[in-house]
């Protein structure tokens, strides 16, 4: 049997554990220089008459007519608590597949758990009084129906966060509730064609012949075919698969015109891949950089370019990296334009073990001697302590980094913002 | 770092091995007694996935010899005795309380036990 544990309005779940005055109040989280809402929990979920959806400045006074509190993104504060989860799951199962930031699959078949409604809620209990974030459990025979089962456990307020799918009858069941726009892997194409030929739940699709489910939606949703009948089709993934493209873009927190500030907050971005690069002993083979004005602006002049280019050696340096990106950045770079967004992606990776030196050039060890060193004192006295010349000084970063205004402390993380207990 | 060995002036390599004196040439009679360094993340936390830490401030609770600016260990993992010292919120309020012996009122939440006070003293 496999488990799906997921936490609840993750972003705001963190945030109250810590703002305990913010229970039971709408709470959502803002992403993209605090444009838009990313995250929101079941209270502001229920505000149906504001568009969620909208640019914040269009809908700020609606959020704050209607006691809506807002945060800026805590990354740092969700990764922290998201990893405390991951560890006390890895109590339950030796088997653990981490999905995203906030939901992992447990292989319950490993492991003698007494009954499993038992089990997920002590799975439920812990995680909670541990670290004081509310999950749900969906346990069932495959993937795709412990994410339906997940749902129930979410949906139907009797299943008490926990929901097992562990007899035919329950499957059918779920099967019968379970409308197809919520069946995990379906999109929303495939869900209007099915809708077409009178398909309305996840039974509906179950019963389709084989053949007609191959032939239109292809290898992925004969997975979730066969999945949904209780059949084993999608294979647990406990090592995490290494990312064949690394890449970031962020919006500056002002329009920026001037070279100089480009080039240190591209450098930033740079820096940023390049970590995760290494951590997963890999090396890029071509580096993307691109630069793109405001399109939303009506005043301002449009411009947006791209390029990409491929490096002597794949490398895992971020001295080399931040080289190749600042040349390729002034290749596209045109003076007189507001510029929004510069972004990077590393293309091409490579296993760090496979790449070779060429005719013309040898691997270089002493930088990579300098990077452990340099990554060993970012990890220890905190990110971007040392770091290339290119990316300017902390004032300067403060002209181009996003603005995140009502971002909560990192209380897990820095000893300056712990939680303040005023008596 | 330079050494005088056999006389001469030499770079000494491997300055950070510990185990074997390379003065004198004699072994040192720790050798087989060396244990590593008092770590106090390891003796004061015993489950770290439920540990916090927070801070005090304004007033001192001098009753429980909490002072202003003190940093709280706090575990959430642990189920709270009599006499405990807690972390609870009241009407959405942290407040620091001794756990009665008749247990918490069933409006307050608990949100961990006070371990240990780390008070600095300068």
């Amino acid at each position: 049997m496999i488990a799906l544990v997921d936490c609840n309005s993750f972003y705001a779940s963190c945030e109250q554990v810590f703002r305990p005055d913010l229970l039971g109040r709408p709470v959502v989280v803002l992403i993209n220089n605090d444009g838009c809402i990313i995250a929101a929990n079941k209270e502001a979920k229920a505000l149906t008459n504001i568009p969620m959806f909208e640019p914040v400045f269009k809908i700020k006074k609606q959020l704050k007519e209607n006691g809506v509190v807002f945060f800026s993104s805590n990354y740092t504060l969700y990764g922290e608590m998201s990893q405390r989860v991951i560890n006390i799951l890895n109590t339950f199962s030796p088997r653990v597949e981490i999905y995203s930031i906030d939901e992992s699959f447990l292989d319950l078949s490993v492991v003698d758990y007494g009954t499993l409604e038992s089990h997920g809620h002590r799975i439920r209990k812990t995680i909670l009084r541990y670290t004081g974030l509310p999950v749900g459990v969906g346990i069932a025979k495959t993937k795709v129906l412990a994410k339906l089962a997940n749902r129930m456990a979410k949906k139907i307020p009797e299943k008490n966060h926990v929901c097992v799918l562990d007899t035919e009858e329950k499957r059918l069941e779920a099967l019968h509730w379970c409308h197809i726009k919520d069946v995990w892997g379906i999109g929303r194409k495939h869900r209007e064609r099915l809708q077409k030929i009178n398909v309305h739940t996840a039974y509906g699709f179950t019963q389709l012949p084989l053949a007609w489910v191959r032939k239109e939606m292809t290898v992925v949703g004969e997975r979730t075919w066969r999945e949904l009948r209780g059949e084993t089709a999608m294979e647990f993934v406990t090592e995490p698969k290494l990312k064949k493209a690394i890449g970031t873009a962020k919006s500056f927190g002002k329009k920026l015109t001037d070279l100089g500030l480009i080039e240190e907050a591209c450098s930033y971005y740079v820096m940023e891949v390049a970590e995760v690069l290494r951590n997963q002993n890999s090396c890029a083979t071509r580096i993307n950089v691109f630069l793109t004005t405001n399109y939303h602006s009506d005043i301002d002049k449009q411009y947006s370019n791209g390029i990409t280019v491929t490096l002597a050696l794949p490398t895992d340096s971020t001295f080399t990296l931040i080289t190749e990106a600042k040349k390729a950045l002034r290749r596209i770079y045109r003076p007189g334009y507001r510029y929004k967004k510069v972004g990077v992606n590393l293309l091409g990776i490579v296993p760090k073990h496979h790449v070779q030196g060429n005719l013309f050039q040898e691997l270089s060890t002493s930088q990579s001697e300098l990077t452990k060193i340099v990554d060993g004192l970012n990890t220890k006295f905190g990110k971007a302590t040392v770091s290339s010349s290119m990316l300017g000084t902390r004032k300067r970063i403060k002209k181009w980094e996003l603005i995140k205004a009502e971002r909560s402390p990192r209380y897990t993380t820095q000893w300056g913002e712990l939680l303040e207990i005023k008596l | 770092m330079e050494m005088l060995i056999n006389g001469k002036l030499k770079k000494v390599e491997q300055r950070h091995e510990a185990g074997v004196s390379k003065q004198t040439g004699f072994p040192s009679p720790a050798t087989h007694y060396l244990e590593p360094t008092i770590n106090l993340h390891q003796e004061l936390i015993t489950n770290s996935d439920a540990t916090f830490f927070v801070r005090v401030v304004g007033d001192s609770l001098a009753e429980f010899n909490i002072m202003a600016n003190d940093v709280l260990i706090i575990d959430r993992s642990i189920h709270p005795k009599d006499n405990n010292l807690a972390l609870i919120v009241d009407e959405g309020e942290f407040k620091i309380i001794r756990i009665p012996g008749c247990g918490l009122r069933e409006e307050i939440m608990l949100w961990g036990v006070i371990t240990y006070i780390i008070h600095c003293s300068r």
